[in-house]
């Protein structure tokens, strides 16, 4: 690379060259910031000011670029310039728009201004250029594991674009849940009758597909690597074992149908004339389209009950406690069994909720209208009485206890259990309940670890540091728990595909495998030009590791949100960089600071803090550091000073990826530089965490409780490090908080650190 | 002019809202160069006008926030707002769209710095708080728009607030002679992202949407709750302004219904579960909401937070259909009139505020589409070979929550990645 | 054998009950219920008729007085959801339960109903004096001369207005061809009864 040369542009629109005295800017810039070009521009974003700075990258050989303007979230296209490091000084949002406008704050803004030039400066001073990752490759082919309706779509669907895939199923036949079916629901307009399943088709058209190898009876026993490498052993049940390279993983390990042996006060297990939904398809098939026989004698079926929310929707502990989504429908359909064979069998739907969304409500009216009829009740119990079954139930409607005594068949619509493997984070739920005084979850991990105790089988097999399957969300779901980006599991290039996510039905199940075998693509793609996945999406830095300096601490191998870190053959961290995020956690982790980015490190941002102008104790200008996440803090305060909303002029913000990021180092030379109060602004933390680096908000609120010895040893107030959960939305708030903080600081005094 | 480079390799995105962003950026993301077209001055479609998320509680915008930063670093995406999609010829590989333009007024030197704003008098009805306030008649369409540039009202042509906007501009970036433009682009497939729209409330006479002033749809509810809403966050009645503390949420407002719309909307359970949050979030055990529904719909893991809000002594549930509602002229008091159908009881119960949780219905409904699609009883897109490379992307094809309205446009992205990566196979490109 | 929640009463309905076949297509949302101006004055709502039907409580549902109460003004039906002919439904309930004889006895609506029947189809014209006669005194003589007492300037108010003749109380005017009339209702019935047979 050539020598840095530092360029820095200040703009005088949108009032900032009335508000502020725009020749000081630049004189900060040019003899503090040390920049090597400075020019003032009255309107620096339009085509021609673009074009002065692209003039000075192409004549002046501008390796770096400082922009003094608006804030880093506006005109981002027109300074887009993607060969130089380019660094903001956000004087419109964070200075003149925040600020009031009246001659009394005309200092304080100003110097609020010089600041942040002197902040960009420095900034941009300490990034390098991502290179991207010479060593990226990739392999245009994909994974699937499970062969189910899920697994098929995704392969047939990544195949049609262009892609191999190699498909692995622990059974001997494609098909998984579907092929168990005698007939599915609908799945396109009328919706009005059972359909055949899609499994023959799918399964001839995987046949013919050259672009797709099937594994029957296999598992992958070992997977390593990251997107774009992932190196796969798959062993069959007759012993051999294939590898297979691969650039990335689709999950569709399907679910299990809750046990009805848990169910006995429903009568499973006492009367072979309970069936749970299962059981019904296999007595249909075997039926092949002809009467089902009752199964304790053969015998003539009249009338048929299901019962939903079977072990579901449970608020006693006992059972699961969600809603499977899908059984609903399943009942109808199974009643249609019954009702197009013989219109004369009785079949009711004893229900709490129907829930059909959708087109769902096509499905019900058709089931009514084939006479299956339906009622809001709560079953307590079925008892066998002979060759039938007498159900018991509280009809909520007539606010009745009613009982149907000569039921031949009671279905139990029980609900979806996920295939997801090992709960990786087990171990750690535990150790946080315990902290919280709860034992139980320890009791629970340590039963699970006894000698002869049943393990959780995996279904990967990673082999990354941090465990052999993707972490799980709630009961056990390997989804997402992002609203807006449904796919994003935490394991870069692994995409879960159908009910192991979320209980649901085949239509969801297929539209979910064909998004997740898009994202996989995309994980190969990405993976081959280097780049970053969501949210940071396009991002070509990583992780730069300086060997020497690392103590093997293995904070980083551990907090890594998405398991990017494993372990080399001396126990030093081993970075993959494909599945890396940018969140920057391990380098917040680290605490000999050998981890950054060419593009935000520890140094990009101590710099800045370092580059503030404090002045002394007895000015009563006090100086607080604010450290707040890129994604919502940062674009809170941005538009709180869209909104005019004025906060204090003593406060210097820093935007940072993630306050997982935070390395405690950056506190300590705040202190140390004489700042008065830190206040970091992260997402809020908990189960529902909005956090987009999942943890990352949450470990910085851990690092920061541990600050307190630090504040001790400088003889100084614990007040003066302080975190706060900030939402996006908060544009009144966040003022609130700094105006407030700042009153806290005025109260307790300035810091005794200034000037050291 | 506006100059548009596509090719038959192009994808096509109708629709600017959650749907059609990821459905672009998803493909962006794979190397794919795509159009993406929105008839409103910003992009971000009905998520951006939520105040907050079933079942977390997070906050749309955030999400927004970073599809806008992946849309910014991404120059595969060109996007065009203020554009609607009005023919499109030819077929699978191989479609010509006609894109009309309509003038915004204000060019790319638009720093969105406000003077404009300051300098005109005249207001309009702000259509991104669903009328419910004013914007001035040059505006920013809200704090997240991208892109962040002004618009100015078509009213305001040839009246003195033109002449003062343009004064006002100190970067010539009003440009009052702008004129709609019609532009031709290819694409090799087409994704519909074009969403869905709220029932018209006013068709469900018993409910007196366009006679009673405290009977609002859930959609305006949302912008109540919000902070940058017209209340600035503050729940009062449009009636009188009053604070609304006794609310009743009344379900399947147009959905489940023969007489408007025949399909489950899904959302709207949910939609109200998380409203009676807002209510709490406000007034505390002072608030309370009631919920009047036939089925609560809270599937799968939904149903903790419907567990949590059953739990809620604040809120109530009454397994009723209201039959009708009545607003007292005096005290803008809304009386709703049924029967709990469980066991048979029935009410005249008074609130503050009624909240119709409104019915989705495709936006295309009832619209000239500019091509021929195929489309279920309710109008949404289906999935069929006939459609060719035309697919349907969240709600315009089925009634759908976020997560899963994403899940489809992913899914549509690949779709439409299947046809021109075929294109590119027989270009040999 | 209990009958409970076995669908042969719904069966029964479907087939003898006019528009008894809508009746599974109710979803419990109790909007008709909510509608009827009648409403507080039941026992039961429509939508809780048609859960009883299905529930198979064929006694309480045809000795009910619900059917009876309507008054045909539809708001039930407008707002369906499912656009059952509520109004319908009940209607075609009210008479299979009179077919069947089994309406408990002195439900005014019925006994006003079989009135105004039998008094129609004796000449084709109703007889307005003994239809008026024949509800006043239809608990007693003393009961009815009350009943006439308090209705005395209605009644003379419509003698005066020509909608009432006191004549009538011999004979009153009928249809032209009275026989021709009679075989008439004869046929509809024998079709009806084809149709919707009682048993």
């Amino acid at each position: 690379m050539a020598d840095m040369k530092v360029a820095a542009y200040i703009c005088q629109g949108c009032g900032l060259g009335d508000r502020l005295d725009t020749a000081a800017l630049a004189g900060v810039a040019k003899k503090e910031g040390k920049a090597a070009l400075v020019r003032e521009h009255a309107f620096l974003c339009n085509a021609e000011g673009v074009k002065m700075i692209r003039d000075d990258i192409s004549n002046e050989a501008v390796t770096h670029v400082m922009i003094g303007a608006c804030s880093r979230r506006a005109k981002t296209e027109a300074f887009g310039f993607t060969d130089v490091c380019v660094s903001r000084a956000n004087l419109r949002e964070g200075v003149i728009w925040c600020q009031p406008e009246t001659d009394e704050a005309r200092e304080t803004t100003q110097e609020m201004a010089e600041d942040y030039i002197r902040m960009g400066c420095a900034e941009v001073k300490k990034m390098t250029l991502p290179a991207g990752d010479p060593a990226a490759v990739t392999e245009r082919r994909l994974l699937v594991v499970g062969g189910g309706v899920s697994g098929m779509t995704a392969a047939l669907e990544a195949s049609k674009a262009g892609y191999q895939v190699a498909l692995v199923e622990k059974s001997g036949a494609l098909g998984g849940w579907a092929a168990k079916l005698h007939k599915r629901t609908p799945g396109k307009s009328p919706y009005a009758d059972p359909q055949d399943t899609p499994v023959a088709e799918m399964a001839a058209a995987i046949e013919a597909d050259a672009n797709i190898k099937v594994y029957l009876d296999a598992i992958t026993s070992k997977i390593g690597g990251a997107p774009g490498r992932f190196e796969v052993e798959i062993s069959t049940e007759s012993g051999s074992t294939a590898t297979e390279k691969v650039g990335a993983i689709v999950q569709a390990t399907g679910f299990s149908l809750y046990d009805a042996n848990n169910l006995p006060e429903l009568g499973y297990g006492k009367s072979a004339n309970v069936v749970d939904q299962a059981g019904l398809e296999a007595l249909a098939k075997a039926a092949g389209g002809g009467a089902i026989k009752r199964p304790s004698d053969g015998g003539e079926v009249k009338r048929v009950v299901f019962v939903q929310c079977a072990g579901q929707r449970d608020d006693t502990g006992k059972h699961l406690a969600y809603c499977s989504g899908s059984c609903c429908l399943t009942s109808v359909k199974q009643a249609m069994y019954f009702k197009d064979a013989n219109p004369d069998i009785d079949t009711v739907v004893i229900y709490s909720d129907l829930r059909m969304p959708g087109n769902g409500e096509d499905f019900y009216r058709s089931g009514q209208t084939k006479g299956v009829t339906f009622t809001k009740g709560k079953v307590s119990g079925v008892e066998a009485t002979g060759n039938q079954c007498k159900v018991n139930f509280h009809d909520v409607i007539l606010n009745d206890q009613a009982v149907i005594d000569d039921a031949d068949l009671v279905v139990l619509a029980t609900g979806q259990v996920p295939n997801s493997g090992v709960d990786i984070d087990t171990k750690l739920k535990a150790e946080i309940a315990a902290a919280g005084g709860d034992n139980s979850l320890m009791e629970a991990y340590n039963a699970s670890q006894a000698e002869g105790a049943v393990k959780p089988i995996s279904m990967l097999n990673l082999n990354y540091r941090q465990g052999p399957d993707v972490p799980q969300l709630k009961y056990g779901f390997t989804d997402s728990h992002f609203i807006c980006f449904p796919y994003e599991t935490r394991r870069t290039g692994i995409y879960a595909a159908g009910p192991v996510r979320r209980p649901m039905d085949m239509v969801q199940a297929m539209e979910d495998a064909t998004g997740a075998a898009m994202k996989a693509i995309q994980a190969i793609e990405n993976a081959g030009l280097g780049r970053a996945a969501h949210p940071r999406s396009g991002d070509l830095s990583y992780p730069i590791f300086r060997r020497e300096g690392c103590t093997q601490c293995k904070r980083c191998t551990v907090e890594c949100p998405f398991g990017a870190i494993d372990e080399d053959e001396q126990r030093f961290p081993l970075f993959n960089q494909a599945r890396c995020r940018r969140c920057g956690t391990c380098m917040g982790a680290c605490p000999v600071r050998v981890i950054s980015f060419e593009n935000y490190s520890v140094e990009t941002v101590g710099s800045q803090l370092k580059a503030v102008d404090v002045p002394d104790e007895f000015s009563e200008k006090p100086r607080i550091l604010v450290l707040a996440c890129e994604n919502d803090a940062y674009p809170a305060l941005d538009m709180a000073a869209m909104n005019r909303n004025v906060y204090s002029a003593f406060v210097r913000v820093i935007p940072v990826r993630c306050l997982g990021s935070v390395n405690t180092i950056w506190i300590n030379d705040a202190l140390s530089n004489g700042y008065d109060g830190v206040m970091m602004m992260g997402c809020k933390h908990g189960d529902d965490y909005q956090c987009h680096f999942v943890k990352g908000s949450e470990l910085a609120g851990i690092r920061m409780s541990k600050i307190g010895d630090t504040l001790k040893n400088m003889a100084l107030e614990e007040e003066r490090v302080s975190t706060f959960e900030v939402a996006i939305t908060d544009i009144e708030r966040v003022p609130q908080l700094i105006n407030d903080y700042a009153a806290l600081i005025q109260k307790i005094g300035m810091s005794p650190m200034k000037g050291f | 002019m506006t100059d548009i480079i596509a090719t038959n390799q192009t994808i096509l995105v109708v629709g600017g809202g959650i749907s059609g962003m990821t459905a672009a950026l998803e493909a962006a993301e794979c190397g794919k160069n795509v159009v993406l077209v929105e008839k409103n001055p910003a992009l971000g479609g009905r998520v951006s006008q939520l105040y907050r998320y079933f079942p977390k509680l997070c906050h749309p915008i955030c999400g927004l926030e970073i599809n806008q930063r992946r849309l910014k670093q991404n120059p595969r995406i060109r996007v065009l707002t203020m554009a609607e999609v009005t023919a499109i010829t030819g077929g699978e590989g191989d479609y010509t769209a006609t894109v009309k333009l309509a003038p915004r007024y204000v060019n790319e030197n638009c720093t969105a710095c406000g003077e404009c704003a300051k300098a005109v008098d005249a207001e309009v009805p702000d259509a991104f708080n669903y009328n419910l306030g004013k914007v001035k008649v040059a505006y920013l369409p809200n704090k997240m728009a991208y892109p962040q540039r002004y618009v100015l009202d078509p009213s305001i042509i040839g009246s003195a607030d033109a002449d003062k906007a343009k004064a006002a501009c100190k970067y010539g970036a009003i440009d009052l002679d702008m004129k709609e433009e019609s532009i031709q682009f290819k694409a090799g497939a087409v994704i519909w992202a074009t969403g869905w729209k709220p029932y018209d409330a006013a068709k469900i006479q018993p409910y007196g949407y366009d006679r009673y002033s405290n009977v609002i749809t859930s959609v305006e509810f949302e912008r109540l709750a919000d902070i940058h809403g017209p209340t600035k966050g503050k729940i009062l009645r449009p009636s009188d302004g009053k604070e609304a503390k006794n609310i009743a949420f009344i379900q399947c407002a147009g959905s489940r219904d023969e007489n408007h719309l025949r399909h489950c909307s899904r959302i709207c359970c949910m939609a109200s579960l998380k409203q009676t949050h807002y209510v709490r979030e406000a007034y505390g055990d002072a608030g309370k909401s009631t919920i009047y529904y036939i089925d609560i719909r809270a599937i799968d893991r939904f149903e903790d937070f419907y567990a949590k809000v059953w739990k809620d002594p604040n809120v109530n549930f009454i397994k009723s259909k209201v039959a009708k509602a009545v607003q007292d002229e005096k005290t803008g008091d809304v009386v709703l009139h049924g029967v709990n159908t469980e066991g048979y009881h029935r009410y005249a119960d008074s609130y503050d505020l009624v909240v119709l949780a409104i019915g989705m219905e495709p936006s295309v409904m009832g619209a000239n589409l500019p091509a021929e699609i195929v489309s279920d009883s309710s109008g949404f897109i289906e999935a069929d070979p006939a459609n060719h490379a035309f697919f349907g992307a969240g709600c315009a094809s089925n009634p759908l929550d976020v997560n899963r309205a994403v899940q489809s446009a992913t899914a549509s992205a690949l779709r439409a990645i299947q046809v021109v990566n075929r294109v590119a196979r027989v270009e040999g490109n | 054998m209990s009958d409970k929640y076995r669908n042969n009463f719904l069966r029964e309905v479907e087939e003898k009950v006019e528009e008894g076949h809508w009746v599974k297509m109710c979803m419990q949302c109790g909007v008709c219920a909510g509608s009827c101006p009648f409403g507080p004055h039941w026992a039961h709502p429509p939508q809780e008729i048609f859960m009883m039907i299905r529930a198979g409580k064929r006694e309480e549902v045809l000795t009910s007085d619900s059917m009876w109460m309507c008054t045909s003004c539809y708001n039930c039906i407008v707002r369906c959801p499912r656009k059952l002919p509520i109004t319908h439904i009940m209607h075609g309930l009210a008479n299979y339960a009179h077919r069947l004889g089994i309406v408990p006895k002195n439900q005014p609506t019925e006994h006003f109903a079989t009135l105004f029947w039998n008094n129609l189809a004796q000449t084709g014209r109703v007889n307005e004096l003994k239809l008026s006669l024949g509800i006043y005194f239809r608990d007693g003589f003393a009961q009815g001369v009350k009943n006439a007492m308090a209705m005395q300037s209605v009644g003379l108010g419509m003698v005066k207005a020509k909608r009432l003749n006191p004549m009538e109380l011999f004979g009153g005017h009928g249809v032209k061809d009275k026989s021709g009339f009679h075989a008439m209702l004869k046929k509809a019935r024998e079709i009806e009864d084809r149709r919707k047979p009682i048993a």
